[in-house]
């Protein structure tokens, strides 16, 4: 049979352990076995990866979840239309502050702190004397406005019952700056992916508070997503990535082949770091101070249906906890067009029924009674 | 014709924001400035209070001025990107050739659009002279491979250069290669032709 020749995708990412998925469709040669081209681009900014998705110089991307659906609504800088037809990965990020206020956590305490619950209690404390000293509000680094680390940064405060509005401020800090940021104290902590985590242990000049899947198993954190032309385009097109990826995701999820995506993520062109730190963030082992290491097999989760499946409820939650973060009220109109961003049809008629939901959505479920439900249903 | 906009050039490149800084001041533009470092970047954006800001798109701060640009007090007045509704392709042209603008609220598009015209015409004009001296560059080093292969061939097999320059013609035409190419396995196996 003679195959008619497919235009070629040109899909973006930053180089993050997370674009796994997106990678190894590349190299492991699925994307090939769906007879798909596609041109993979290297990004430096999550401004350039939404701008070039909206003018249509990519096909799809390797995105932060929230800025997706934010951008599709027109929430930030930019308007644009895109669908999430797929979720690349749920965690892999921790909260990591400066030494100075892990000791201050552990005087607070008169202990080392267990848990998020009882590292942001100490969290109230030391911001509300620091506001009451007059002091200005505590900095931390987040990614981007629009992201799983700004959400998760929050909640884990609010876990704590600290005054966010008046006692710290978020500020935003491309991951590979840091671990300077944090030494130099511009900031006294933030919440990145690996190994920006693990960096600043490391070095001695933080320690790993929490790990991300600490305050939720299925934290969504990077997705899939298109320019929403391209699902009317080219129909076929979308299916063949799709099915790709699923492929590459169940490759990805095993952990037989940890050591063969460390050693592909690790090459120049992608994440240009040793493969030992590729692995110790797909095996979820990491330093959290100077004396102990963690592991959390949860850490980050790549091949799971859960987390694979784009949920649009889901999308309606991130919705909201944008408008939250902002103190913007949600509506019920938006929630909806946040819903439809999130494409379940595209997904099921490329790789068949989803997986068995339940009752609630589980990122909503764990977070638990602190997050607000959206609005209208 | 003189322009007063406060126009601010963001970009790591001394060489290409003076290309762009020099188009702007031709055009009229008289106040334009340059930042390229991240240093205290906000009091700088501040102190220079800029209606029109060009970033160079290579810059991983992109994200971190974004997010200034929407929540901090120091700057005066909200600040948006610069997106023409009406004409897609200019956007497209813009990311293309590397650079993105954000306008202060309320200044008008017909002020806007031909100073960002200049500078992606001045960014293109840069990437096509950072091509060729790329392309130069590449010439260059690829002559002194030929030469050094050819003296090991002339040394090694007593040949005149002329007929070792043939040689190592003869056979990038036989491999569909590039004779620099065959060069340079001339000098990897250098030990084989001593």
């Amino acid at each position: 049979m003679k195959r008619t020749p497919m235009k070629t995708l040109r899909i973006g990412f930053i180089p993050l352990v997370d674009a796994a998925i997106a990678i190894a469709a590349v190299e492991c040669d699925f994307a090939e076995r769906e007879d798909l081209k596609i041109e993979l681009v290297r990004e430096v900014s999550w401004a350039n990866i939404r701008d070039k998705l909206a003018s249509e110089i990519f096909d799809a991307a390797h995105m932060l979840a929230p800025l997706a659906v934010a951008t599709s609504l027109g929430i930030g800088h930019l308007k644009a239309p895109l669908a999430v037809p797929f979720g690349l990965n749920a965690n892999g990020n921790c909260i990591t502050v400066s030494s100075s206020l892990y000791r201050l956590i552990e005087d607070v305490l008169g202990h080392a702190p267990v848990g998020p619950v009882e590292s942001a209690s100490a969290m109230r404390i030391i911001t509300e004397r620091r506001k009451q000293m007059g002091a200005p509000p505590l900095s931390f680094g987040v990614v981007f406005p629009f992201s799983i680390h700004a959400i998760l940064i929050r909640h884990w405060l609010e876990l704590g019952g600290v005054d966010i509005e008046n006692c710290v401020q978020f500020v935003v800090v491309p991951p590979p700056f840091m671990v300077e940021n944090l030494s130099s104290g511009v900031i006294e902590g933030y919440c990145v992916g690996e190994p920006w985590n693990s960096r600043a242990v490391e070095n001695g000049v933080g320690c790993i508070l929490v790990f991300g899947s600490d305050l939720n198993r299925f934290a969504p954190d990077k997705v899939l997503a298109m320019r929403e032309s391209l699902t009317r385009e080219n129909t076929g097109a979308v299916g063949k990535l799709l099915r790709a990826y699923k492929a590459a995701a169940l490759w990805c999820g095993d952990p037989a082949n940890r050591g063969n995506l460390a050693q592909i993520l690790s090459k120049p062109e992608y994440l240009n770091v040793a493969p030992k730190t590729v692995l110790n963030a797909l095996n979820g082992t990491l330093p959290v101070n100077r004396t102990e290491n963690r592991r959390d097999a949860n850490f980050l989760t790549l091949g799971d249906a859960l987390v694979n499946y784009p949920d649009p409820r889901r999308a309606s939650w991130l919705y909201a906890q944008i408008r939250r973060s902002r103190g913007e009220a949600v509506t019920a109109a938006e929630e909806r067009a946040a819903a439809a961003v999130y494409r379940p049809d595209l997904y099921e008629a490329a790789l068949g029924a989803g997986p068995d939901l339940a009752e609630l959505d589980p990122v909503a479920l764990n977070f638990g009674a602190s997050m607000p439900e959206p609005a209208g249903r | 014709m003189i322009d007063q906009a406060r126009i601010l050039i963001i970009d790591e490149n001394h060489a290409r924001a003076a290309i762009i800084e020099e188009g702007l001041r031709e055009a009229g533009h008289v106040n334009v400035s340059w930042l390229n470092t991240t240093h205290n970047l906000l009091a700088q954006i501040a102190a220079i209070d800029p209606e029109i800001i060009v970033i160079d798109l290579g810059s991983p701060n992109r994200d971190v001025l974004e997010q200034m640009f929407q929540v901090s007090r120091l700057v005066k007045r909200p600040v948006a990107m610069f997106v023409d509704k009406s004409d897609s392709a200019s956007m497209r042209d813009a990311m293309l050739a590397g650079v993105s603008a954000y306008v202060v609220d309320g200044l008008k598009k017909e002020r806007v659009q031909p100073i960002l015209e200049m500078c992606v015409q001045r960014f293109q004009v840069f990437s096509e002279l950072q091509d060729e001296l790329d392309s130069a560059r590449a010439a260059l080093s690829d002559r002194k491979l030929i030469d050094r292969a050819k003296g090991l061939l002339m040394a090694a097999k007593s040949l005149s250069e002329p007929d070792a320059y043939a040689l190592m013609r003869k056979a990038a035409m036989n491999e569909k290669r590039r004779i620099s190419d065959i060069a340079a396995d001339i000098l990897k196996n250098e030990k084989a032709f001593k």
